[in-house]
């Protein structure tokens, strides 16, 4: 009955016809009306515009990590180049506490104001990536002021009023997740203030070995669009810095014959590394700064021989524990009546014999326009690099994408002479153009059994999938083998959602490695969907820089020691971030964050080491009491945060909110949250003139400061007008989507659903009337 | 088929007695099916007339902006128009070309792309169109693509793609001075979402030299 009445639907009765009448003349009614309103049709857009006004100011897009600095175009005395000693004077010293597996770092950075003028000055700089700043003090001769955490437009506010009504004000605020800029105002001639910072940074820990690392140097990063005609490589740097948007911040570069003359330096910075490990330390060593060591036994005080140093390469201390080191880590924090907990394992660095396990290597390779220009090469030789280092047990596959797809081999090949000889010439070949268009190459690349395009067949399909995939996870267990997807991409990617979606569908045993070329703008995205993968986000730049990072990743891959880990709570509830655990790689300490209404219960994890179960158990209730951990877990929850909003799974306005919520719970400075300290009496005389500063940056050590500005310096004086004596105008786009295709959908939806409802309604009738009609038909 | 053929019984007779009876409760479920298939259509048509009218109306603009090349004035589309074309911008490799209106008004936008800034004297144009009609083409350019715009008094100028910027829509800055000449084409970001988001795609394009 019911086929019948559906076969009937296609061929409507009176009644249906009637209906498709009626529909007809609203519809055209419809379309009437709006041509004859056009002036008065409010369209989505004009609304979605005026929607948009009231925004605040302040979607950080917080899309590059480092890289150049780019200050307000709103000053248009701000160069790039500081060619003249900057009246206010910077010195910078940073104490390190190291505690265990976090340091806790005290950077005091004096301005001293050399000028006969009231100063305000800004100073950006960087912190590591995972640190939370959460203090702020500003020291005005014997009298100390105490920052206070507000919300990022509000202590903008205070910030202003004070320096308005010539109190002493300082301002810490983040530009980037791992960019700080300090501002400080009413300096008065002659004065020295002290605004010092408290954050807290993981110790990083492979094997035996642990590192600190204290980024010193904001590199203003070389953008290379095309090369903008021949005589004017002048502004290489200027013009790319101009065109690459990071519209909000730019910091002036130190001219080095400025900083000759500036004697001592211009941002000496001295580092003292007070260093309490736990353990007896050994070979403590600093890859970049010559250091004094004393003390002796667990507690050790590193500071540098040459006294103070310029700001120009980032401090690394690295030491190693004598004997084993502590494979388990476990720490606890209450925080307004929750329970935070971090644990770190290592798992027991099995004895090496000899060979790794097989693997399969997925190299997955975006060739779009968007990587013309130094991108393409760097991800050229990446991909090169890492084909040398496969071996003949190992499989492999290149695809590569733009809007369309190749793969060169229709399945992952042992990687044998031949093989490689093919992958390299068509890797030879690869040449940037087209769109991006990832998902089908994610797919390719996800799963050797995925589904191919074939509609026609869909149930055939699923079944022919799923068994290739039940064969395919059995030989992967049998086998051992490792497989891994790892994209080279410089991350203009769109459809975000349905590409997170993929990994986590069908990510199965892949491990999904993320690695942004250039000036990824997405990393959050990457980030999260590495993460989903289990596998990690590299952000490499440009040049040698893009292919040694490559090469530390692939060192790194070749060896997973423990693989498939899991971790169990018994008798107590505690949600685990991350929540699908990565595989751990040569001496690398799983870390859980987690938060839990009260810490109970023995966490268990478990994990497969040279294909030998391994499992370690713990009672969480042992956990050593530190004052850091609910920080570190607010600040890995506003990345997931940034991620969801990113992913499109949180409205920026909610994600905003949610960030802005984390940090004033944590007391710790986000994209939403500053710290404001302010004086209370007035020091600035009434009518006194304020200028105002930014303190230039010296270029990281090793870059060739003629070069990245060129003639710019050098001819400053020419008549080529200079890319960074542009002042700039802002502007607010107009909101630029009809959306239309979502009410079309909607409409279309409603359409059917009505129409279904309708014939469902009458579907005796209808039924009836077939019945009558095939009834005759028999008869005649 | 077959099983209908085995109870003739249940035929029109049957029915017709079920359908007399129940005529006043059925009837309501089924106008309120139709309610919502009204609906449905009038969301299909509302949504099916801006890319109508977006092509419709860069069908009469082309023919106003012919007119204005010829006589040099600004001539308006239609009648109660307050907007008029100024330029047309085309990307040959894609085979586009939209007629580009003055004022960047939403009103504006739903004809053609429209004039955000259009600074001649430092030569420095931002346009803006929508991304799922006019500009749909904007995420197919590639760096390196050439693009042209013809103005009303009949000069050409050729640009070439420099770079690809993504930045929220209060964060956008362009250069008071264009140095040979500088064009944004904006338009929002993501392509392929259909809620309006804060972040705009931008094609900064340089004017290629000879």
């Amino acid at each position: 009955m019911r086929r019948i009445a559906m076969a009937a639907g296609r061929f409507p009765d009176k009644d249906g016809l009637v209906v498709l009448l009626i529909l007809g003349v609203v519809a055209l009614g419809v379309v009437a009306s709006s041509a004859l309103s056009s002036r008065a049709t409010a369209n989505p857009v004009s609304r979605a515009a005026a929607a948009a006004e009231p925004l605040p100011a302040s979607y950080a897009p917080m899309q590059s990590e480092g890289g150049l600095i780019l200050r307000s175009s709103a000053d248009p005395r701000s160069g790039e180049v500081a060619a003249s000693v900057p009246a206010m004077r910077l010195g910078t010293d940073i104490v390190a506490n190291v505690d265990g597996q976090t340091a806790r770092v005290t950077v005091t950075q004096a301005f001293r104001n050399t000028s006969n003028e009231w100063m305000e000055a800004t100073y950006l700089y960087p912190l590591p990536d995972d640190g939370a700043v959460d203090t702020l003090k500003m020291v005005v001769g014997d009298r100390i002021f105490e920052g206070e955490i507000k919300p990022k437009e509000e202590a903008q506010q205070i910030y202003e009023e004070a320096k308005a009504s010539g109190q002493k004000a300082g301002l810490v605020e983040q530009s980037r997740p791992n960019m700080f800029r300090n501002s400080i105002a009413n300096v008065g001639p002659g004065e020295t203030v002290l605004v010092q910072i408290e954050f807290q940074a993981p110790i990083a820990q492979v094997a035996g070995d642990y590192s600190l690392r204290l980024p010193l140097v904001v590199g203003p990063r070389y953008i290379s669009g095309q090369d903008v005609g021949g005589a004017d490589n002048v502004g290489s740097l200027a013009n790319a810095a101009m065109l690459a948007g990071a519209s909000d911040i730019l910091a002036p570069t130190a001219d080095p014959a400025m900083v000759a003359r500036a004697g001592g330096g211009l941002n000496p910075v001295a580092i003292t590394v007070n260093l309490d490990p736990g353990f007896t330390a050994e070979a403590i060593s600093s890859p970049y700064h010559a250091v004094n060591v004393d003390g002796s036994g667990a507690v050790r005080t590193i500071t540098l021989a040459d006294g103070a140093v310029p700001a120009n390469r980032d401090f690394e201390l690295r030491w190693s524990a004598a004997g084993d080191a502590p494979a388990l880590g476990l720490f606890r924090q209450s925080h307004s009546e929750l329970d935070y907990v971090m644990a770190t394992i290592t798992p027991p660095s099995a004895e090496r014999t000899g060979t790794a396990p097989p693997r399969e290597m997925i190299f997955v390779i975006d060739n779009s326009g968007s990587m013309a220009g130094e991108s393409m090469p760097a991800a050229r030789r990446s991909l090169l690099y890492a084909l040398e280092t496969l071996r003949p047990q190992d499989r492999f596959n290149i695809i590569r994408f733009d809007d369309t797809m190749t793969e060169l081999f229709t399945s992952a090949v042992f990687a044998s002479d031949r093989n490689i000889e093919r992958a390299k010439s068509f890797t030879h070949r690869l040449e940037a153009e087209g769109g991006t268009e990832m998902l089908p190459a994610l797919r390719a690349a996800l799963g050797p059994c995925s589904a191919r395009g074939d509609v026609e067949n869909a149930d055939h399909n699923a079944v022919a999938i799923a068994a290739c995939k039940a064969a395919h996870e059995a030989e992967a267990v049998i086998g051992g083998r490792v497989r891994q997807v790892i994209f080279l991409t410089d991350g203009s990617l769109s459809n975000e959602a349905a590409m997170m979606e993929e990994i986590n569908e069908n990510r199965g045993r892949s491990r999904v490695f993320m690695v942004g070329i250039g000036s990824a703008p997405n990393t959050f995205l990457m980030r999260r969907m590495a993460e989903a993968g289990r596998g990690t986000f590299t952000h490499v730049g440009m040049g040698d820089e893009a292919e040694s990072q490559m090469q530390r990743l692939l060192d790194r891959l070749a060896r997973p020691v423990a693989t498939q880990i899991t971790a169990n709570v018994d008798g107590g509830n505690i949600d685990f971030a991350p929540r699908d655990l990565p595989d751990l790689y040569a001496g690398e300490p799983l870390v859980l964050l987690g938060r839990t209404r009260h810490l109970q219960g023995t966490l268990t994890v478990s994990g497969l080491i040279d294909g030998a179960r391994w499992s370690q158990s713990v009672e969480l209730n042992q956990a050593a009491q530190s004052d850091v951990v609910a920080r570190l877990w607010a600040g890995r929850r506003i990345a997931e945060v940034e991620a969801e909003r990113w992913s499109g799974q949180m409205s920026y306005d909610l994600a905003n909110m949610a960030i802005e919520e984390l940090g004033m719970d944590f007391n710790i400075v986000t994209s939403r949250t500053s710290l404001i300290a302010v004086d209370d009496t007035p020091s600035r005389p009434d009518g006194a003139r304020l200028t105002r500063e930014e303190l230039p940056l010296l270029l990281p050590a090793g870059w060739d400061f003629d070069h990245l500005f060129g003639a710019q310096s050098a001819q400053g004086s020419r008549d080529m007008p200079l890319e960074s004596d542009k002042e700039r105008q802002r502007l607010e786009l107009p909101s630029t989507s009809t959306g239309y295709m979502l009410t079309f959908t909607l409409g279309l939806l409603l359409l059917l659903s009505g129409a279904a409802g309708a014939v469902w309604m009458r579907r005796e009738r209808l039924a009836a009337g077939l019945n009558l009609h095939s009834l005759q038909r028999a008869i005649a | 088929m077959a099983a209908a053929l085995t109870q003739p019984g249940c035929g029109p007779a049957q029915l017709g007695r079920a359908d007399k009876e129940g005529e006043p409760r059925r009837a309501l479920p089924l106008l309120l099916f139709l309610a919502i298939m009204g609906c449905g259509g009038m969301l299909i048509a509302q949504a099916l007339y801006i890319p109508v009218k977006a092509q419709a109306a860069q069908i009469l603009l082309a023919r106003a902006f012919d007119e204005s090349l010829a006589t040099g004035a600004p001539v308006k589309p239609w009648s109660w128009a307050d907007t008029a074309p100024i330029a047309r911008v085309s990307a040959p490799r894609l085979q586009v070309s939209e007629i580009v209106l003055s004022g960047g008004s939403g009103e504006a936008m739903a004809f053609g792309p429209t004039a955000v800034v259009d600074d001649r004297a430092n030569r420095v144009t931002v346009l803006a169109a929508h991304r799922d009609t006019h500009f749909e083409f904007v995420q197919r350019l590639l760096i390196g693509d050439d693009i042209w715009i013809e103005r009303i008094d009949g000069t050409t100028a050729n640009y070439r793609v420099a770079r690809v910027q993504i930045a929220a829509w209060d964060e956008f800055t362009h250069p008071t001075d264009g140095a040979e000449g500088l064009l944004a084409l904006t338009t929002c970001y993501p392509f392929g979402t259909h809620e309006p988001g804060p972040l705009r795609y931008i094609i900064w394009a340089e004017r290629a030299q000879g």
